[in-house]
């Protein structure tokens, strides 16, 4: 069944599109991610143009990402004090992001600009998820008491906050700094980028892992509404049609990837999701480094 | 596709009984005193629509013409152009092993869609002057670039443009039934750019163009799809907080139909 995405300007298959939702969905509940690093990459492979792919992701990634931070938030789960530092920071990269993509567009390198963000994020983080999780499937048995957080130079800049549900007394400049690189992945690379926030939350911020997931989400929702509006306004590559074709899949994939995911162990989901996230990268670069079928590429003038 | 079919009736019928239809707007230079013009041309639809299941589209080009048809004596050419779109050809170079956009040239004046038919290939018809004045051709589309000059862009942008089915250039010859009547049917594919799409109907005539027809039809988007497109870009502020909304109630109806607890 083919239908028209009057954005992207071209007819797809919805049964492909929703197949890729529910995939994507399924992996993201599985392993409790927002999904966006494996849908824009799908996306661009099925042959939608980038700046369309990344635009849509980052509004898929809003809508995937909206229910489980209304669960986190119902428990109680949710810092919204330290979330509204890490929003600021966002906004602001998200902002810088979207000026940058567009004068990407301009340059006429969106797509190699795009890939390699891909390849040197989803290559760093893959490989430090991999290294890990082994280490810690290998040194399961003798378990060493871990402190409640280390104290680093960090914690020594000005402008200290405290922030009681995370039990921390710091400087709001790291929770900036680190809201402001994720909302810069979220407005090139179309992620929500939970898989990047999650662990600088916990080793950079030193923040509990109870108050972590709910916290990202909050986040990821605010800064990919942010990123979608900001497309929508200066890039126009949003569709609409398509994001709300991957959600009718993704959420449905999510529920049943949430209750397989309860049986995995947590160490071997990691490995699992770092070796993903390792996969993406690679063909990334695989497609960046073998001849093109094609040495020439035509679009309409931006 | 019956539409079609009637109309090729009636316009048989007339061309044999010397009625001419009102809307034949053919100018007969060599012989201005017949009764019967030249040529009469029709399309099947004056308007395709671009819905949210679009997949392309044929148009039928249809019509007849005073005397036979045939290489001796009369010969039709029809040749469909869409509105014009600047493109950019970006040449792929390699740097540090890497494969990304080098060098590029912009060209301003290249029609979206263009489609070329005959009875026989333009240039077995005509001589070559009148073929590149008259534009009747790919290689005769005046294609100037800006920026990075060289061969190689103008014979990339020829290659992507048929590769992508929307430039063609005689892929199935004008059909002809009866002696006098003719017809082609031009494909549009999916990726066509809404607009006023032009259609020239030409009668030749020993290597000399004798007669012309102009009709016009448009490529329009409507419902979904049309009203999507128009507010993402007339009101791209509303539409962005639109799909904010639409996303975030997707996904939480999503979460709640599908809840698995």
């Amino acid at each position: 069944m083919q239908v028209y995405l009057p954005i992207a300007e071209m007819s797809v298959d919805a049964l492909l599109l929703l197949g890729i939702g529910f995939g994507v969905g399924w992996l993201s509940g599985m392993f409790g991610v927002g999904g966006g690093f494996l849908l824009t990459p799908l996306l661009i492979l099925i042959g939608i143009p980038s700046a369309v792919a990344v635009a849509s992701g980052a509004n898929q990634t809003l809508g995937a990402s909206v229910s489980g931070l209304i669960a986190q938030w119902r428990r109680g789960n949710v810092d919204w004090r330290m979330g509204l530092v890490l929003v600021a920071g966002g906004f602001a990269g998200s902002a810088a992001g979207v000026q940058f993509f567009v004068l990407l567009r301009r340059l006429g390198q969106v797509d190699l600009v795009v890939a390699l963000f891909y390849i040197v994020v989803l290559g760093t983080v893959g490989a430090l998820m991999v290294m890990e999780s082994v280490r810690a499937i290998l040194r399961r048995r003798r378990a060493a008491p871990a402190r409640l957080h280390e104290h680093t130079w960090l914690h020594g800049l000005p402008f200290k906050m405290r922030f009681r549900k995370s039990r921390l007394y710091i400087s709001v400049v790291p929770p900036l700094v680190v809201g402001f690189a994720i909302g810069v992945l979220s407005a090139v690379m179309g992620v929500g980028g939970g898989f990047m926030l999650v662990p600088a939350m916990i080793y950079v911020l030193g923040m509990p892992t109870g108050v972590v997931i709910g916290t990202s989400l909050f986040q990821v929702v605010f800064v990919t509404a942010n990123a979608t509006l900001l497309h929508a306004v200066q890039t126009g590559a949003v569709d609409i049609v398509l994001v709300l074709i991957l959600l009718a899949g993704g959420v449905a994939g999510a529920q049943f990837g949430a209750a397989m995911g309860t049986r995995l162990r947590g160490e071997e989901t990691r490995a699992l999701l770092g070796l993903m996230v390792l996969a993406v990268a690679g063909s990334l670069l695989w497609d960046l480094v073998r001849p093109p079928p094609s040495l020439f590429a035509i679009a309409p003038l931006p | 596709m019956r539409r079609a079919a009637i109309g090729l009736a009636l316009l048989l019928g007339a061309a044999l009984g010397g009625l001419a239809p009102p809307i034949a707007r053919a100018q007969p230079p060599a012989a201005p005193a017949l009764a019967v013009p030249p040529l009469v041309a029709e399309l099947s639809q004056r308007r395709i629509e671009i819905t949210t299941g679009f997949t392309g589209a044929d148009i039928l080009v249809f019509g007849s013409t005073e005397r036979l048809i045939g290489e001796a004596s009369d010969e039709v050419l029809v040749v469909a152009t869409g509105p014009p779109q600047p493109m950019v050809v970006r040449r792929k170079i390699r740097v540090l092993g890497f494969w990304m956009n080098g060098p590029s040239a912009t060209f301003p004046q290249v029609p979206g869609f263009y489609a070329i038919a005959g009875t026989r290939p333009a240039w077995q018809m005509l001589p070559e002057d009148v073929r590149q004045s008259g534009r009747l051709g790919l290689d005769a589309l005046p294609l100037r670039a800006l920026g990075a000059q060289g061969p190689a862009f103008r014979a990339a942008l020829l290659e992507l443009k048929k590769g992508a089915g929307l430039w063609v250039e005689d892929t199935a010859p004008v059909e002809v039934s009866g002696g006098r009547l003719f017809h082609v049917r031009v494909p549009l594919p999916a990726t066509v750019t809404p607009g006023t799409y032009r259609v020239e109907v030409l009668l030749v005539r020993a290597r000399r163009i004798v007669a012309r027809q102009e009709l016009d039809f448009e490529v329009v988007r409507v419902g979904a799809a049309a009203r999507i497109a128009d507010v993402a870009d007339t009101a791209p502020l509303l539409y962005g907080l639109t799909c904010i909304v639409l996303a975030g109630l997707a996904g939480w109806l999503g979460s709640v139909l599908f809840r698995r607890s």
